[in-house]
This record gives structure tokens, C-alpha cells and sequence, in this order.
């Protein structure tokens, strides 16, 4: 990924930007200000800059961190990243039907993976540790509506 | 007179034990995120946002003031023994005391941090004390024209100040802008941006995407490195937790210089603490009798930037609690908070929630003693805590972010968004874009939106209302020489 990359994924949030612009419903209200305004010239003036990022990253006068010293990726980067991405997967797809335990469990196993510790008992207990403290702290004394902590409904 | 009278109820009710223990945690739970590397008070007060549905207001915002005051001592701590700093206003206090550190006096390193976080955070909660019910009365002056030109230049100010890149600052404003009017348009009723999403008709929660930003993607970032995989090397604490005579006499000057760059420059917009600190930090090597201890470990070094920090701290609170102006990522959350009570920021603030901001304000003074107390004697607890392994400290940081969206609103919806902007955090971390813009545009973008539509409707229409207003065309001139100066000026420079 270079600085390139990111002014290309800028000018298509642009794109985008700029046709839900066209999209927005007239309003029957009579005002001098209606909803379109301020959606254009915001949508307008992300494209000025996003093109100007563009240019400025054609002339390779744009910044990657990952070219600093000691800041580049050590080998292994995109799995890690996948690990990480996976964790909020699971979380995401499981804690409305497995409850709130056991799939911040895996998240915390997940998440840990990414950051090189191996997948085993010792992550198991700690991840899951931190799942039920934090359940039963925000859950069950402060009354955060986080869900049953188990599928069964504890 | 009427401040001071104020100022005495606050304490009374900032004093109920209940309040009191409000406080108490806020402040050790700021300390451990200002120790711990990859969680800042933006962060942590994001994630606690969803207690306001339990918690009374004025104990909810005694301890987000005990976490943002608390965060700023505590970063220090990290950048001493580490040399990693928990937060960017702390990286000037690493230059030197780490060095201290690695020659036996983190002790006094520590001392000098904590007394002197404690000196500035007093005179910085004075000044706001004081000051604030002037910036009030002068706010009560500005009308809808004077307000969205004073929140454009608040947006530009942190565009182009924070970072090292006025476009990629701007970019990431423009892009917190677009974000702050995805949903329903208040007035008009009209949904913007939302794809046909009934999840996007309430809009983009700041919460979702500062946890995003700051957790997510900072984590992101750092397992996409695959270099924190282990602990770094955490100094010893040698060397006494007091000062000498020397010491003192070294020190007290930087606390109390670094406390005037602090409060006036973090009350600005965009001001921040990272100038002030770095700031002192000059002043000190130039006005220090031992210039060459610089970079080798001078006191005052760590004395004037850690002051310079915890002031600043109080200054950002100014424009927040007078005018309902963010002017960090921070103060752009707590922001959000008190729209989550329903409370009207903004001068209107002092007369209809005037016991809250007193007992706030009060809360201040009391968090610093706490603070003060908390620092120096559990040092041992605060090392021990940078000792947790990488590993577990972002899988808890992750876990602990992910359910604190989730439970805001049993939102999945949320939690995939979540993702999403922890991708976006992750680019823009590497790329050299700045959060900070993004999230304040995020939280403004309506509110300007609302000002100037007043402006407009009040003036019929007139556009120029907001040049031919005094006030406000001055906002907008700074505003515009804010982008326009630092290019011109270089462009001056190279023709030369």
C-alpha cells in the first residue's frame, strides 16, 4: 500500500459522496437553507483536497511510516492484521446468540494471536478472565446492557 | 467575588463522599491509561460513555475530569521508566527523563513530574476558575453568525495545526465533516448519506469511531508492525521519590513557567498540549544554568514540560465548558457526554447548569491532591503495570473496546462499524494523517451546520452577514491566514 493507494480510495469516497449528494430528497419546507447545502460543499471540498493529496503523492512528496526506521512491517504483517480483523469478526457474528463470554473470549485469544502469543490455555485463561471481569463489572453492577453472559442466560 | 461564592458550593458538593469516590477512580483509572501505552483519556472516556444512562451527571463528569487530569500525570510515569510515551504530550518529558532514569535518579524524575503536574494543575484550575466567567460574558455577545465562524476556525486551527501537514490535516477534517452529517437532517427531516440504512439514521456515533480510531486502529497498527511483541526495558525506580534542595530549586521555576505556556496555549483552539510542552522544554535548556545536562538527563527538562502539560490540560477545558467549543479529541468526547445528558454547552451552560460546573471545576482541585497522593507512593503498582505483556494488554484493550460499543446500544451493526474505523485509524496512522481533526469535525459538523442556517435565516438570507459582523470576519480572517500563512510564508522563505 502506498500514499497513491490511499488518494485512490479517497477520490472513490469521494465519488460516492458526491452521487448520495444527488440523492438527498428535497425538502418541502421552505428555508433558506435546505439539506443539500452543506452535504455539497463538504463533499465539494473533500474532492479539492483529496486531489490535491493525489498530486502531492504523484510528486512522492507523501508520507509512509512504514518506510522510517525501524517502523517497517516485520514479516507475517497481513496474517497478524487478519488475526486482529478475525477477533471482531467473531465477536461481531456470535454475541447475539453465544452471550457475551465466550465470543469476547475469542476475540481476546484472537487479538492476542496478532500480537504473537500462542493460542493455548494460557490465552484462554487470561482473555476469558478479562471477558468475566469486564461483564461483571459493567453488566452486572453498573447495569450496561451487554447481554446474558452465557448462551444459557446467566 | 460571585466566582469565588460559586466556587465554595462546588466544593460542598464536590466533597459528598459519593461524588468524592467518583473522583477517586477517575483519577486511578486516568493514571493507568495514562501509563499504559495504546489507551488515552479520549479513548477510555469514549468507552465509558455508556454509563451515562446509570450515573448521575455531576459524578459522571467528576471522573471523566479525574481520567483527563489523572492521564496527564500519569504519562509521565511511562515516558520516565519506558521511554514510551502513554501520550503524545508526554514525549517531550522522555527526552530527559529517561535519561535520569538510566542514571539512577528516577526518583527525582518521578518527584519533579508529579509535584510539578500538581503546582500546574492548580494554577491552571485557578485560572479557569477565574477567567472562564469573563470568556462567559463575552460569549453571551456572540450570535449564530460569531459562533459558526468561531467553529470554523476551531476546525481549521486543529486541521492545520496538529500534525506536520496542513492537507493531510484537512483531509482528515473534511473527512470527520462528511461523517457528521451522515443522518436524519434535524431540521428538514431529510436522511443524508445513509445508503437506505435505518442504522445510519441516527448518525455516526463518536463514540464508534473514536474507539475506532484510537484503539482499534492502533492496534491494527502495531500487529501490523509485529514489534510489540515484547515488553520494552522498564527502569528501575532508583534513587529517592523526593527532591533535594537542588532539585528544588531547579525545578520550581520550570513548574511555574511551563504552567503559563500550558493554560493560555491550551485554551486556544488547537492548541493542545503538545506545544506548550515542547515550548518549555526550549525555554528551559536556553534559561538553564546547566545547559549541558540537556540530553542527558536535567530536571528541569522533565520539571517545565510535565507543568507546561497538566496546565494545558485546564486550558483545554476553557473553551469547552464556556463556549460548547472541542479543541481535542478529548474535549470533543466529553462533549459528546454532555449531549448524552441532554445539556446545552455553550456560555448557557454556567447560568442553567451552574451547580455541575462548579462542583466540576472543584472537583479539579481535589482530583490534584488525589492525584498528587496517588503518583509518588503507588509508583510501584504504575511499573508494574508496564510490565504486562503486549500481548494481553491489547487483547484486554480490544475486548474492553469492542463490548463498551457494543453495550452503548446492543448495536452489531456498531461493532462492524467499529472495525471499519479501526481500518481507517490504521491507514491514517500510517500515512501521517491526524485523528484529532477527524473526530472534532465529526462532533461540529452538525452544530455548524445548525449555526449557520441560523446566521441565514435571521439575516434573511445575506450571506455576507457573516463579513459584515466585526467579530465574525475576524474569526474567519484568522481562520483563513491559518491556511494560508505557514505555505506563503515558506513559499517567502525559498524565494529568498
Amino acid at each position: 500500500m502506498k500514499p497513491l493507494h490511499v488518494a485512490i480510495g479517497l477520490l472513490v469516497l469521494c465519488a460516492v459522496a458526491l452521487w448520495q449528494v444527488t440523492v438527498i430528497p428535497e425538502s418541502l419546507m421552505q428555508m433558506t437553507v435546505g439539506p443539500v447545502l452543506a452535504a455539497s460543499a463538504v463533499a465539494i471540498g473533500l474532492t479539492v483536497v483529496s486531489l490535491l493529496y493525489g498530486l502531492s503523492a504523484l510528486r512522492g512528496r507523501q508520507i509512509d511510516e512504514s518506510h522510517e526506521p525501524d517502523q517497517s512491517a516485520l514479516p507475517g504483517s497481513g496474517a497478524r492484521l487478519l488475526y486482529l480483523l478475525a477477533g471482531g469478526v467473531v465477536f461481531g457474528g456470535a454475541v447475539t446468540v453465544a452471550g457475551f463470554v465466550l465470543p469476547a473470549t475469542v476475540c481476546g485469544m484472537l487479538v492476542a494471536r496478532a500480537f504473537d502469543a500462542p493460542v493455548g490455555l494460557r490465552s484462554l485463561a487470561v482473555c476469558g478472565g478479562i471477558a468475566v471481569a469486564f461483564w461483571v463489572l459493567f453488566a452486572l453492577i453498573l447495569g450496561v446492557g451487554l447481554g446474558p453472559a452465557l448462551p444459557w442466560g446467566i | 467575588m460571585q466566582s469565588l461564592d460559586a466556587l465554595l458550593g462546588g466544593f460542598a458538593n464536590a466533597l459528598q463522599p459519593v461524588t468524592l469516590m467518583w473522583g477517586f477512580v477517575g483519577c486511578f483509572v486516568g493514571t493507568l491509561v495514562g501509563v499504559l501505552p495504546g489507551i488515552g483519556p479520549a479513548l477510555t472516556i469514549a468507552l465509558l460513555l455508556p454509563l451515562t444512562y446509570h450515573v448521575p451527571a455531576t459524578s459522571m463528569f467528576v471522573m471523566f475530569a479525574g481520567i483527563y487530569y489523572g492521564a496527564a500525570y500519569g504519562g509521565s510515569t511511562t515516558s520516565i521508566l519506558l521511554k514510551t510515551p502513554g501520550e503524545s504530550a508526554s514525549v517531550v518529558t522522555s527526552l530527559e527523563g529517561n535519561k535520569m532514569a538510566r542514571a539512577g535518579r528516577a526518583g527525582p524524575a518521578l518527584a519533579t513530574a508529579a509535584i510539578g503536574s500538581f503546582v500546574a494543575g492548580t494554577i491552571g484550575t485557578l485560572a479557569l476558575t477565574f477567567v472562564a466567567p469573563w470568556v462567559v460574558e463575552a460569549a453571551l455577545a456572540f450570535g449564530p453568525a460569531e459562533y459558526f465562524s468561531l467553529m470554523i476556525l476551531s476546525l481549521v486551527a486543529v486541521s492545520a495545526v496538529l500534525g506536520d501537514s496542513i492537507l493531510r490535516g484537512l483531509v482528515a477534517l473534511f473527512v470527520g465533516l462528511l461523517l457528521g452529517l451522515v443522518g436524519i437532517d434535524l431540521q428538514t427531516g431529510q436522511p443524508r448519506f445513509t445508503f437506505g440504512r435505518a442504522e445510519l439514521l441516527d448518525g455516526i456515533e463518536v463514540t464508534v469511531a473514536a474507539v475506532g480510531i484510537f484503539a482499534v486502529g492502533e492496534a491494527m497498527y502495531l500487529a501490523w508492525q509485529g514489534r510489540e511483541s515484547k515488553s520494552g526495558e522498564v527502569m528501575k525506580v532508583s534513587g529517592s521519590l523526593w527532591l533535594s534542595a537542588s532539585d528544588w530549586a531547579r525545578s520550581w521555576k520550570a513548574w511555574l513557567r511551563g504552567a503559563f505556556y500550558g493554560f493560555p496555549i491550551g485554551a486556544m483552539p488547537a492548541g493542545g498540549a503538545e506545544l506548550p510542552t515542547l515550548l518549555s522544554y526550549y525555554t528551559e535548556k536556553k534559561l538553564s544554568k546547566h545547559p549541558e545536562e540537556f540530553g542527558k538527563g536535567a530536571i528541569e527538562g522533565v520539571a517545565g514540560p510535565e507543568a507546561a502539560n497538566n496546565a494545558a490540560a485546564a486550558g483545554v477545558l476553557m473553551p469547552l465548558l464556556t463556549l460548547g467549543i472541542p479543541t481535542s479529541a478529548t474535549a470533543a468526547i466529553m462533549l459528546s457526554a454532555f449531549e448524552g445528558y441532554g445539556i446545552q454547552t455553550g456560555p448557557q451552560l454556567f447560568s442553567q447548569q451552574g451547580s455541575l460546573v462548579w462542583t466540576l471545576i472543584a472537583s479539579l482541585y481535589i482530583g490534584n491532591v488525589i492525584l498528587l497522593v496517588l503518583n509518588l507512593p503507588l509508583v510501584g503498582l504504575w511499573v508494574k503495570l508496564l510490565k504486562i505483556p503486549p500481548p494481553w494488554l491489547y487483547a484486554g484493550i480490544i475486548v474492553i473496546s469492542t463490548a463498551g460499543v457494543y453495550g452503548a446500544g446492543n448495536s452489531v451493526f456498531n461493532v462492524g462499524l467499529l472495525f471499519a474505523f479501526g481500518l481507517l485509524g490504521y491507514v491514517m496512522r500510517r500515512f501521517g494523517f491526524p485523528a484529532a481533526p477527524l473526530i472534532v469535525g465529526l462532533i461540529l459538523a452538525p452544530m455548524a451546520e445548525q449555526s449557520m442556517r441560523q446566521a441565514l435565516t435571521i439575516s434573511q438570507g445575506d450571506w455576507t452577514t457573516f463579513v459584515t459582523r466585526p467579530l465574525s470576519a475576524s474569526l474567519l480572517a484568522i481562520a483563513v491566514l491559518l491556511v494560508v500563512a505557514p505555505p506563503l510564508w515558506r513559499h517567502v522563505r525559498r524565494a529568498r
